[in-house]
């Protein structure tokens, strides 16, 4: 057993003894995982939109199927493509979502512990529907998926997705053995609901103008992926918070002179970890939103069960790119304004993920919204977790040609190939898909 | 018989009575029937997925009409607000219908068949679509993810919300009897289909798979009570007719969107015989009845979950078991799955099945043939047809 999941017990040994209170949050999950799989425990697999409260309560084990590569890459850039490739010759095919293909070729690899239970991502994305699927067939652990709502507003709705959630716990409490223990859960969700206080108030920090961090924050999120409930999580988002507090009140800012504030809808790019960085110092183009980082949610009220499971089925809805996905384009475009609106941005970068189906195939109205309030916007190919897609050097190229700092534009029009000379939003296609 | 719809069959060569023209109906996206329905002053309503209960459209005295592409030569309009990676049906339907193609109809239904069907219906909801009239009726069901009983009360709620919405649009009434009787109809629709199907079991079956899908196409845009009776007849002229000896590979055809019968009949021009398929216009559509005697909405929502589902639904072991017991009964020697390219849920769908097929203990020959909506490149897919044909053969 010991020498299985070498990748992940080498990220291990290298921050174990770490004091940064993020990599000592992951830390205390990857030796617990670990822990757990070679003796043989039981661990329940979950999707990034679908947080760990639950699981931390039920002192159950969890690791989240895109987390896991996400840490994996960001050590060796190849590990996922090796996992890719292990999905694409078992035949599946190229334009599924490359977390997915991931996830099913590190399961075929055997270099995922093994799981008892199964709760998907909380996102009926169509990607995650039949990953999920292909990773309950090839474990062959039960599943169990809360099914949530297209709109939330239709009648019934809320009380079914409610029933739904509540689903989860008798799914694990079934599968386990174990019973959810009600004061425990209320620990966990005051100390969920604490993270959220801070997680909110470093958002809140990132509308500053000039912004004091460029990129992701996301290492809090990942908090929610990872031990959301848990003091490691809490820790790790107040870490994130004091840090950008303290530039604050030192005056510091992302660069000397920011020129652009760009809204970056989409998951960073877990590969390519400077690119953000890149555009801030190169191009003065500073980050202060990353989909990844928009949670906007209210505290639980735990003064009862019921109140409880309430605004946690209210919470799960919400989680990044979750609650963006889930329903009608009318609510992509209303969030890409409510970003750009609190985060004062100039421009939008929506590095289209290939898979990404749900955002991109209605590009054109986005594009008809931007282009009527002339914001500048990048619609490019890049993928979070393959980066033979489009290279590192190439997104150095695409970003800058098109760079609201040097306006070329007239307005949004979508084009098929290359960077647009005459309008503003670039459309930059590499067509290169892996196993083509 | 004699409406000017019905002609001979090359199937019916040497028979006496006249023929449904299933070919032309397949083959356009409106035709006759609906011309006459829109005359009488008829609505139509179309719908992109047999996950839409088409009894309560019936019911409503409309003219449920299932979407298609048909006629479709480009997708340069539709992708302008689509991507590349959007699946090519949706994107030559959305041609279609910014085109003013489906002036025809006079409302839509969608649901989250995928994210491309999805994101279809917000372009058409963004009014980036030539409507005939406003206010248009548009409306999005909330379809559950997975085959439980427990979903089920929540579907019934979603279909009474179409319900009502059709009565408030259209300003008509939606009985209990009408819907009784709508799905009364819709079940013999249901159970001819599974009697033409019953003839494809015989050795060698009177009727080719091409043929099929014709009439399941021309099913979706015609009244369902002219369906039926025509199907009766067609039926009629079957039993006891030998079929044709010419072909050699029984085969049965997967997948999700298939409206183009080229497709199959470019597995039947090279010997194949496609005799039973799992397709959406096929079994996923007719193959589960509604409950009679039960209350008429939960009856429906009751059926539209436990149908034989389609990959969006969490239930592929189900679909497994269902394809496999379906490849005995229909005695296939091999199953070809055709996906549209970029259409994940079949991707990953069919990669699933054939890591499955591969584990049986007499494994079906199985190819996936991933194609696009209109049939470029018949070359490379004829080579690969009749190179699997061949292995099937032996
Ligand atoms: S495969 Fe199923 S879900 Fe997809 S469009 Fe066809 S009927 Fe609808
Ligand atoms: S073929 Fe696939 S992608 Fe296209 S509409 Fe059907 S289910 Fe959706």
């Amino acid at each position: 057993m010991a020498e299985k999941y070498q990748l992940h017990r080498m990220v291990h040994e290298l921050i174990k003894s770490s004091d940064e209170p993020g990599l000592r949050m992951t830390a205390k999950y990857l030796e617990g995982v670990l822990r757990v799989a070679d003796e043989g425990e039981p661990i329940v697999y979950h999707g990034f939109t679908s947080y760990t409260d639950i699981m931390v309560a039920m002192d159950l084990q969890t690791i989240c199927l895109e987390g896991w590569d996400m840490i994996g890459v960001r050590v060796d850039p190849d590990h996922a493509i090796k996992s890719i490739d292990a999905g694409h010759e078992a035949g599946i095919p190229p334009e599924l979502c490359s977390f997915d293909k991931a996830i099913i070729g590190s399961i075929l690899r055997e270099i995922l512990p093994p799981p008892s239970m199964i709760v998907p991502s909380l996102m009926p994305y169509q990607n995650s529907v039949i990953g999920y699927q292909a990773v309950g067939h090839l474990t062959g652990a039960p599943l169990y998926t809360p099914d949530i709502p297209y709109y939330m507003d239709d009648e019934g709705a809320m009380d079914y997705w409610v029933r739904q959630y509540k689903g989860v716990i008798s799914f694990l409490e079934e599968h386990s053995g174990r019973k959810m223990d009600y004061d425990r859960l209320k620990e966990v969700v005051e100390e969920s609901n604490r993270y959220v206080e801070y997680w909110l108030e470093a958002v809140e920090l990132q509308k500053l103008k000039p912004a004091p961090w460029s990129g992701a924050i996301s290492i809090g999120t990942q908090a929610g992926i990872m031990a959301f409930g848990t003091p490691e999580g809490t820790a790790a988002v107040k870490g994130v918070l004091d840090q950008i507090k303290d530039r604050v009140a030192k005056g510091e800012t992302a660069v000397p002179e920011e020129k652009v504030r760009v809204i970056w809808f989409q998951l960073p790019v877990f590969w390519d970890t400077t690119l953000m960085n890149w555009m801030a110092t190169e191009l003065g183009a500073v980050t202060p939103f990353v989909l990844f980082d928009d949670y906007r949610v209210e505290p639980v009220d735990t003064s009862s069960p019921e109140k409880m499971i309430m605004g946690m089925a209210k919470r799960a809805v919400e989680t990044p790119m979750g609650r963006v996905g889930r329903s009608d384009y009318d609510l992509v475009i209303e969030d890409v304004f409510y970003a750009l609106d609190e985060f004062s941005g100039d421009c939008v970068i929506f590095a289209s993920h290939p898979s990404c189906k749900w955002m991109s195939n209605a590009f054109g109205l986005m594009s008809d919204v931007l282009r009527k309030r002339g914001i500048p916007a990048l619609m490019y190919d890049v993928d979070l977790m393959d980066r033979r897609v489009t290279s590192a050097e190439e997104s150095r190229t695409c970003p800058s040609t098109s760079s609201p700092s040097t306006p070329t534009a007239r307005g949004v029009r979508t084009i098929r190939e290359g960077t647009c000379e005459e309008t503003r939003v670039c459309c930059r296609r590499t067509r290169r898909w892996p196993g083509d | 018989m004699s409406n000017g719809l019905f002609r001979q069959s090359t199937l019916n060569k040497g028979g006496s009575s006249e023929w449904p023209y299933w070919r032309s109906l397949a083959a356009t996206l409106s035709n006759p029937y609906i011309e006459r329905w829109k005359e009488k002053g008829g609505a139509v309503v179309g719908y992109y997925c047999t996950y839409v209960p088409v009894e309560i459209i019936h019911a409503a005295g409309m003219l449920p009409y299932r979407m298609r592409a048909t006629g479709s030569t480009s997708s340069e309009l539709g992708d302008v607000y689509a991507w590349y990676s959007t699946c090519t049906f949706c994107r030559h339907s959305l041609d279609q219908a910014m085109r003013g193609e489906y002036k025809f109809l006079d409302g839509l239904v969608a649901l989250y068949s995928c994210d491309h069907v999805r994101r279809l219906y917000d372009t058409w909801k963004a009014g980036k679509v030539e409507l005939p009239h406003s206010p248009y009726y548009l409306h999005f069901l909330s379809m559950p993810f997975k085959v439980e009983a427990e979903v089920e009360e929540w579907l019934a709620s979603q279909f009474a919300g179409f319900r009502r919405s059709l009565e408030e649009h259209f300003q008509v009434a939606i009985t209990d009897d009408a819907l009784r009787r709508s799905i009364e109809v819709y079940n013999e629709k249901r159970k001819l289909l599974r009697a033409l199907y019953e003839l494809r079991k015989q050795k060698a079956p009177p009727i080719t798979g091409t043929e099929v899908v014709e009439i399941l196409i021309a099913s979706t845009a015609m009244p369902v009570e002219e369906f039926n009776q025509m199907l009766k007849t067609v039926l009629e002229e079957l039993r006891g007719r030998d079929g044709s000896a010419a072909h050699t590979t029984r085969i049965l055809l997967g997948g999700g969107e298939l409206e183009d019968p080229e497709y199959v009949r470019l597995i039947e021009d090279l010997g194949g015989l496609v005799v039973a398929d799992f397709l959406c216009y096929g079994v996923r559509d007719f193959w589960d009845l509604v409950d009679e005697g039960a209350e008429p909405m939960p009856a429906l929502a009751k059926r539209y979950v436990q149908r034989v589902s389609c990959p969006r639904m969490f239930n592929h072991s189900r679909r497994q078991e269902f394809l496999m017991a379906l490849a005995k009964e229909f005695d296939v020697d091999g199953i070809i799955i055709q996906r549209m390219r970029y259409c994940d849920a079949w991707g990953g769908e069919s990669a699933m099945m054939h890591w499955d097929t591969r584990k049986e203990s007499t494994p079906i020959p199985y190819m996936v043939l991933e194609r696009e909506y209109l049939m470029g490149a018949v070359g490379q897919m004829r080579t690969r047809v009749q190179a699997f044909l061949e292995t099937v053969r032996g």
